[in-house]
């Protein structure tokens, strides 16, 4: 390529000519202004201080906070900056009282980790402690602290199952969610998780440069602004939850394992949702404490679970509406079509009983429902079948997701499709049977049979439950409106229903209604009781085998304004026990409604 | 037959010895970058290294006639693949660069650089009698860089576009044009970075485009990188902190230390003294190519060594450039040298493809002197 030869040469020089220019460019800023940079990088070092963005609040429907920020003041130690390690971890052990030697072994492994790395000591140091080490910072080299945003709640406990807790991000959660860092705390249950990426914020940075002491130093060499970037809070949740009918049921609850959903008929709104036992979500703000964890985890009661949403059960007896619905729909009774029940019921060779061993006698419908007979209910169920009857469990919203915004499951709405794909078996009469009364396979959670009752109370209209109402910019500026959203109608006809609501007022009403104990003298409620079998042998006085008592009701019951749900675990009858707790939520909402105290 | 004795004899060690020091020395530099929680990323990079280096030897063992023969095919599925990866391509921070092949990523933008050198000194095979080139006359390598670039832009990765224009360019300055085509050309380059501003650039382009007019403006952005790169290579000093003792490295105030800021890792723990023999080995290794392209047989091969010479030379001007703060912040690797499979096979390739150019030299040499003697 001899043609060639004088642009190779202009290339030669163009190469040889470059590498100058980046050899001078290095001995440079190597040669001649190394000491400059060296002591800027080691003494003088800029240090970018992560600004932590204020999680967003939560308020209820009124505007008062049931989950707010605090700061925590927690020690941290520079490896790099510890001058005399015996003296600070003394030091640092009398003030925090953290044994001496834990604290020299976090430092020397923080040092072998990453040594320019500031190691975490403690988190949430009091005032105290924060004053003593405050004025005591210089002496104690390489001792540093960070003001952190945490959550506080000012109810304790109240609303934790929806509410939720946070911690910090997981490498799933990481993966996730990409603006975040490992730093960051996210929400990991209820409103805190489902509603994450707007209560989160965004951090800001600060740029300090600093002296190995810890001293700000002004510098000529980079003289720029510090703060790099200002930290965004997250936005505020405004919940459809009442505070005052949050408290009334919590206190209603009591000590019992159980479940209450308190909605509005009209709009679907939660006004109170409660699970119990629960979880202290303060336990969770720096990081849960690994014992207390193992704890909630193994506890036979499960704080953990959202009973309300999560917690499946028979339904029991307060099925026999969607029965007593089904039957009516479908043209195999009507209202007063009777059967007489002995006490019991003969399918085959196999016998079922009703509740009341003596019998009811001769029962018509609203009698069935009122005193809930079981027999009844096993001839509407004979009539049916099962075809007829399974479709009405889904349209009536049980054993199907309720499409609440956290996490909910979806239980059991049982056919013989369904049995056959996961039992590869066929259905069976007898089960056909027991899910006319709430047993078998048929399980749901509480919220389901709220929304179900709900629809009942409201005409037929099934509406999704609403936790959030509205989202609101850390200025007050609302971001996000959450509108009632209607999900289906009941299959059912007005008249259909009518006969079912007039039934329900009679369950409470009437002398020998099931749900009298729920009668009161301020307010007409209708509602059902259930009790659902917990273990069909091993019936006794144990506790853990006793029945978990239902009851679920609605008020007023000429025009309807709330729906309540209770669930008590083990409570035995549901009229003789949940129905007063329900009684007690809706007397609770009535004088707040006419403006008394709860 | 390719691989005869004569071949073996003649194969050129030295410049692969310097290829495997420029890898170690980045493996080296890697490992400290990593330490100590992200050794995974060092372990990919040596099993990359491993990959290329076999990737390498069978290259320089292919005829660079057969390459020549199958240009178009190489082009053509170099083209496919880009379009491939507009459609099933994953995102990283922004841009559709990547194609998932099991748990590895490929880059198909990086083997796109070579597939237009193959096809831009393919033009030239067939063209040389009529220079120097005028505009109508180069069309032709026009329409094949348009292609792959227009496809880069859309993922958008603006780094290897500029890579590919300025190694394309290269070759076509290289080989002639005329002084008024090249005056138009200048003047549509100037023209084009308005509508580009305007129309093109996504967001975080502009943003560092703007830092490295200002780069104190935003200390966060990429402005901040150039100064703690700055600060990491200055106070390295004549002979550096030492492996794994760089203040500025192991408190990891340069975000992407792995990657293209990975050279002043080298230049804060080695000092100048390590930062000079690094660039040495890498002026050794551009010349030697050149003196490759100089000394080949025919225009293909001379124009394809070329090709991988100014790759070389530009990945290493501008990434050492913008570690030291005498260009702006481009998402540009240093060749062999920066973490990323993508980018080192490419290399490794193109340095195989000189390596074969080279060891199937000197037969022709030998009949151009026996030509001599006869004349």
């Amino acid at each position: 390529m001899k043609e060639y030869r004088g642009r190779f040469l202009i290339a030669t020089i163009v190469v040889v000519q470059a590498f100058f220019i980046l050899i001078a460019r290095m001995w440079y800023l190597q040669i001649l202004r190394g000491e400059e940079f060296e002591k800027f990088s080691l003494n003088n070092r800029i240090r970018l201080v992560r600004i932590p963005a204020p999680r967003g609040r939560i308020f209820d429907r009124k505007g008062r906070e049931l989950v707010v920020n605090r700061a925590s003041f927690d020690v941290y130690v520079t490896p790099s900056e510890v001058k005399n390690i015996e003296q600070l971890s003394t030091s640092l052990s009398n003030v925090l009282g953290i044994n001496k030697d834990e604290i020299k072994d976090k430092i020397k492994k923080a040092s072998v980790e990453n040594r320019f790395k500031p190691a975490l000591i403690a988190r949430d140091i009091n005032r105290n402690q924060l004053a003593f080490l405050e004025a005591r910072k210089s002496s104690l080299q390489g001792l540093s602290i960070e003001v952190n945003h945490v959550r506080k709640y000012p109810y304790g406990k109240l609303g934790a199952s929806f509410l939720g807790y946070v911690g910090k991000a997981t490498q799933k959660e990481l993966k996730l969610y990409t603006d975040i860092t490992s730093n960051n705390i996210v929400g990991k249950s209820g409103i805190e998780r489902a509603f994450d990426s707007y209560l989160r914020g965004k951090d800001g940075f600060i740029q300090k440069v600093t002296d190995a002491l810890g001293r700000e130093v002004k510098n000529n060499l980079f003289n720029k602004e510090s703060i790099a970037r200002n930290s965004i809070p997250g936005a505020d949740i405004v919940l459809s939850i009442d505070l005052d009918i949050q408290k009334a049921a919590e206190e209603a609850l009591g000590d019992r394992a159980g479940a209450v959903v308190v909605l509005d008929v009209r709009t679907g709104d939660i006004l109170a949702l409660v699970s119990n036992p629960t979880f202290n979500p303060a336990d969770f703000i720096n990081g849960i404490d690994p014992l207390k964890w193992k704890e909630l985890v193994n506890n036979p009661y499960h704080p953990l679970l959202n009973r309300a949403t999560q917690g499946i059960y028979a339904p029991g007896s307060v099925f026999k509406i969607v029965t007593a619905a089904a039957g009516m729909q479908e043209g195999v009774i009507t209202q007063t079509t009777s059967f007489y029940c002995p006490g019991r019921y003969k399918l085959g060779r196999r016998t079922f009983k009703c509740w009341k061993t003596q019998g009811h006698g001769w029962v018509n419908l609203e009698k069935a429902i009122v005193e809930s007979c079981d027999v009844y209910f096993y001839y509407v169920a004979e009539r049916l079948g099962i075809d007829r009857l399974a479709p009405y469990i889904k349209e009536f919203a049980l054993g199907v997701q309720t499409g609440i915004d956290i996490e909910e499951t979806s239980g059991i709405a049982p056919s013989e499709e369904w049995k056959l794909k996961l039992f590869k078996k066929p259905w069976y009469q007898g089960e056909t049977t027991v899910t006319a009364i709430g047993q078998g396979y048929l399980s749901v959670t509480p919220l389901q049979v709220a929304v179900m009752t709900a629809a009942v109370a409201n005409g037929g209209t099934i509406l999704k439950p609403q936790l959030v109402k509205r989202v609101l910019s850390p200025e007050g500026e609302p971001i996000a409106e959450y509108q009632p959203i209607k999900r289906a109608h009941l299959p059912v006809s007005d008249k259909v229903l009518n006969t079912i609501k007039e039934a329900l007022k009679g369950v409470v009403n009437n002398p020998n209604g099931t749900g009298r104990s729920a009668k009161s003298d301020k307010v007409a409620i209708a509602g059902k009781t259930g009790t659902a079998q917990v273990i069909s042998l091993g019936k006794g006085t144990h506790e853990r085998h006793q029945d978990h008592a239902w009851f679920t009701a609605y008020a007023p019951a000429e025009a309807p304004e709330i729906a309540v749900t209770v669930l008590v675990e083990h409570g035995g009858k549901g009229g003789a026990v949940a129905a007063p707790i329900a009684k007690e939520i809706i007397e609770a909402y009535i004088r707040l409604k006419e403006g008394g105290n709860v | 037959m390719m691989l005869d004795r004569r071949l073996i004899k003649n194969f050129p060690y030295i410049p692969l010895l310097i290829t495997l020091s420029i890898c170690t020395i980045g493996l080296v530099n890697l490992y400290s970058a990593c330490y100590p929680n992200e050794l995974i990323v060092f372990k990919k990079q040596i099993m990359w290294v491993v990959i290329g280096t076999i990737g390498m030897i069978v290259m320089s063992s292919i005829d660079y006639k057969v390459i020549k023969r199958y240009t178009t095919h190489i082009y053509l599925v170099s083209t496919l693949m880009l379009i491939l990866v507009l459609i099933l391509g994953k995102e990283i921070s922004g841009s559709k660069s990547w194609l998932s092949l099991g748990s590895l990523s490929i880059q198909p933008s990086e083997f796109a650089k070579l597939s237009v050198i193959l096809v831009v000194a393919r033009f030239y095979e067939y063209g040389f009698q009529k220079e120097p080139y005028g505009l109508s006359d180069l069309v032709k390598p026009f329409i094949f860089i348009a292609i792959p670039v227009s496809l880069i832009m859309l993922q958008p990765d603006l780094g290897t576009v500029l890579m590919i224009l300025t190694i394309a360019g290269s070759m076509i300055l290289f080989m002639g044009i005329k002084t008024k085509s090249l005056v138009i050309l200048a003047l549509l380059l100037l023209g084009l970075p308005y509508p580009s501003w305007k129309f093109f650039l996504k967001d975080y382009q502009k943003e560092r485009i703007k830092t490295f007019l200002n780069p104190y403006h935003d200390p966060l952005g990429a402005g901040y990188n150039s100064i703690q790169s700055q600060i990491a290579v200055g106070s390295g000093k004549l002979w550096g902190k030492s492996f794994k003792k760089g203040s500025q490295t192991q408190l990891r105030f340069i975000p992407a230390q792995k990657t293209d800021f990975l050279f002043s890792v080298l230049a804060e723990e080695w000092g100048f003294i390590g930062g000079f023999f690094t660039l040495l080995l890498y002026f050794l290794i551009i010349m030697w190519i050149l003196d490759t392209s100089s000394r080949a047989k025919d225009i293909f091969s001379s124009l394809v060594s070329l090709g991988i010479a100014s790759m070389f030379f530009w990945h290493t001007f501008i990434n050492v450039g913008m570690v030291i703060g005498i260009l702006p912040v481009m998402g540009i690797p240093l060749l062999l040298f920066s973490y990323g499979g993508s980018s080192l096979i490419t290399s490794m390739l193109g340095i195989g493809l000189v390596l074969g150019i080279r060891m199937r030299k000197l037969p022709v040499l030998n009949e151009e002197m026996e030509i001599k003697c006869i004349s």
